[in-house]
């Protein structure tokens, strides 16, 4: 099955190249979302549909990332929904448009590759894969802007992504003799690796992939190349790219931990954690870009995951959460900000207002998945935060708890100041024209936002088993 | 003899961090891959893998198939891609953007002379520390390579052309490379292949984006870059 989604998107790719046919775009990215999805859900149910059709040594699915995968499909399933509303609004010439789907396939195929990849090498490759694919869909638009954002994007991943392949040569001369980076084998021999280089190569490791996973302090893509993608490109940049960088890093983490050395690797983890809430923290309230600020709020969660790593024991598996909850939701708000640009014509806060008034639809949806990013209770982010501010308590973190609560309770506040103002406040005089967008661009996200909210309320079995086989050993 | 290849290596990059002139950088790139190319042929013998017998006869050479696939791969490699393939893309882009001199550089030319002689030489102490550790390195590689690659970074953040900068990431990866020389056993052949397409097509998307740029705006300085800002809405 894993052989299916590796290979969909290629064929896909051809099947284009040979029919050109605006039709057959769309199709293709619901097609493989579908595909993706069907995959996915076959391997959280432990069914194999195609048991003779196994995939080379380097592709597996396992019980941390397969949490990744089942995230990465749905989100994936509602951009593609989301999207064909999106294409039908925007009046770009047909060659472009396949070249949006081709780097829209390329772009899924390396982040399914990074997450199924099994081989530390491969995973590395498939991420450097991520940024060369997104960095067309970033400068989709052609305007200066989107020139600005994708050189940075481009420029800054490529460095730390090269710092990162630093780190695993580093990693290679602390294994000795052995000849190999499949993480199966780094796993079973890690205490017998030399701590110096393991140290080392953790350092650069964390800065390189945490370069694309947007930990402060080299997060500084980011925000940019969030405001300028198109809105279904940027749900999938913040709600997939994020964790399958993260993936990695936590894979390293792991071979930390199991070689003895993670008391270092945790202090590292939790400052970047803190550094990004701290950054946004600081950024968030001036803001007055929407799509901006929502790029602020990834990298806060990102720095939750950082801190909830770093805790480990129930702080991972509250990150385990968080990271469901996070890609559902922020998926949800970056496709209604999709909707808000699409309405208003600006992506300035300032010139939005009467949201509601404007288009019910939309406003509720920017409001609920506010609600769902601040962590108010039915939202599944905030059992995610209460069990990490309740394992730093435990362990007798009370300054740094404090300090959590406090940067968080900024950050809502300046999410929650600029989202008010947008969907509350009376609508400028003739401003109010009654909008109708198709109906794809309400339903992917109204149905991602009500699975995160029934996941705070009620958690089945399974998932609960998925997430504490992830969580387990750190 | 493979010392003095990496240790030209070392000052090709002081040569860079002296000059303004575009072209003379992507001569040195082509020098570079030379140096490079040249560095794995008079090296591999030392390589724990490796000894002669592996190509005595017939037998032999298909028993270690994988071995001399990888090690003929990275000499093509380096030699086709860092020599020929990477400079010739950067010439036919500063053809097309007329771009010669990365002129007003924050730091003046001297100081970059001697700020990346220091580097260097720091880089030959770290060749020489005698720690067990360091045992599991090759210490002239290690200490030239990241030299390399901190002078590389160092020049990234004081150029003003975009140009620079992506020949300031290209010598990045090529002190990257000799780091990956210096472990004392190959990388498995994959990940080689996927650090060259990568390395490749990254440098590939940066050209286009420099052309792009080069349309967009009326310079290729990197201040233009600098419009995307937190506090002032400009879109």
């Amino acid at each position: 099955m894993i052989n299916l989604i590796l290979l969909f998107p290629l064929l896909a790719c051809i099947i284009l190249f040979i029919f050109k046919n605006k039709f057959l775009n769309n199709l293709m990215i619901n097609l493989y979302a579908i595909i993706h999805f069907a995959v996915s859900l076959c391997f959280c149910l432990k069914k194999d549909f195609l048991p003779m059709w196994q995939p080379c040594k380097f592709f597996a699915v396992d019980s941390s990332n397969i949490i990744f995968l089942m995230v990465m499909s749905i989100v994936f399933l509602a951009v593609a929904i989301y999207n064909n509303g999106y294409v039908r609004a925007e009046t770009e010439l047909e060659k472009k448009l396949r070249h949006y789907t081709y780097m829209f396939l390329f772009f899924v195929f390396s982040m399914t590759g990074a997450i199924l990849s099994t081989n530390l090498g491969i995973t590395w490759v498939f991420i450097e894969g991520t940024t060369l694919a997104s960095a067309y869909l970033i400068y989709f638009h052609k305007t200066k802007h989107s020139i600005e954002a994708a050189w940075k994007y481009v420029f800054i991943c490529s460095i730390g992504i090269a710092l990162a392949f630093v780190g695993i040569i580093l990693l290679t001369v602390s294994t000795g003799n052995l000849n190999s980076l499949f993480y199966s084998d780094l796993y079973n021999n890690a205490p017998l690796f030399n701590p110096f280089w393991l140290k080392l190569s953790f350092v650069f490791i964390l800065f390189g992939i945490g370069t694309k996973m947007g930990l402060a302090p080299v997060h500084f893509w980011l925000p940019d190349a969030h405001s300028e993608a198109p809105s279904p490109i940027s749900a999938l940049l913040s709600a997939t790219l994020l964790n399958s960088a993260f993936l990695m890093i936590l894979n390293v983490f792991r071979v930390m931990v199991l070689s003895g050395c993670d008391g270092y690797a945790r202090i590292m983890l939790m400052t970047m954690g803190f550094l990004s809430l701290f950054i946004t923290a600081v950024f968030v309230y001036h803001i007055n870009n929407y799509k901006r600020m929502l790029a602020y709020s990834s990298i806060e969660n990102m720095g939750i995951l950082a801190i909830g790593t770093a805790l480990g024991g129930v702080g991972m598996l509250a990150a385990m959460i968080h990271l469901i909850g996070h890609s559902l939701i922020k998926g949800a708000f970056f496709l209604t900000s999709g909707n808000v640009l699409e309405i208003y014509g600006t992506k300035k806060i300032k010139s939005v207002t009467g949201l509601l008034k404007t288009d019910r639809k939309t406003g509720w949806l920017w409001v609920l998945s506010f609600i769902g990013i601040g962590a108010f209770p039915p939202s599944v982010l905030f059992i995610s935060e209460f069990l990490m501010v309740k394992t730093m308590f435990l362990k007798g973190h009370f300054v740094l708890s404090a300090l959590f609560l406090l940067l968080l309770t900024i950050v809502i506040y300046g999410l929650g100041k600029a989202v008010i103002k947008m969907a509350f406040s009376a609508p400028q005089e003739g401003e109010v024209k009654k909008v109708s967008l198709p109906w794809t661009m309400y339903l992917p996200q109204a149905v991602i936002l009500i699975l995160a909210f029934i996941i705070g309320i009620y958690m089945p079995q399974g998932l609960t088993a998925m997430l504490l086989a992830a969580a387990a050993g750190f | 003899m493979e010392n003095i290849f990496i240790i030209l290596l070392g000052l090709s990059m002081i040569y860079i961090a002296a000059t303004s002139r575009l072209a003379a950088h992507v001569n040195m790139l082509i020098i570079q891959g030379w140096l490079l190319f040249f560095v794995c042929l008079s090296g591999f013998e030392k390589e724990p893998w490796f000894n002669w017998a592996m190509i005595s006869g017939p037998e032999a050479i298909s028993a270690n198939m994988p071995h001399i696939i990888s090690f003929l791969f990275v000499i093509v490699e380096t030699l086709i891609v860092k020599a020929f393939v990477i400079p010739l893309f950067l010439n036919k882009v500063l053809k097309r953007t007329n771009a010669h001199r990365d002129t007003e550089a924050n730091v003046p030319h001297f100081y970059c002379l001697f700020i990346s002689s220091v580097i260097l030489f720091a880089g030959f102490l770290i060749a020489n520390i005698d720690a067990p550790a360091f045992k599991l390195v090759s210490p002239m590689y290690f200490g030239v390579s990241i030299a390399i690659i901190i002078t590389s970074l160092w020049l990234i953040t004081i150029k003003h052309k975009v140009l620079s900068n992506v020949i300031g990431f290209i010598t990045m990866e090529n002190g990257i490379f000799l780091l990956s020389l210096s472990v004392a056993k190959e990388m498995p052949i994959i990940v080689n292949l996927g650090v060259l397409l990568d390395i490749f097509i990254a440098v590939f998307i940066l050209g286009m984006l420099v052309r792009e740029i080069n349309n967009e705006f009326d310079d290729l300085e990197v201040s233009q870059l600098s419009d995307l800002k937190d506090y002032e809405y400009n879109d």
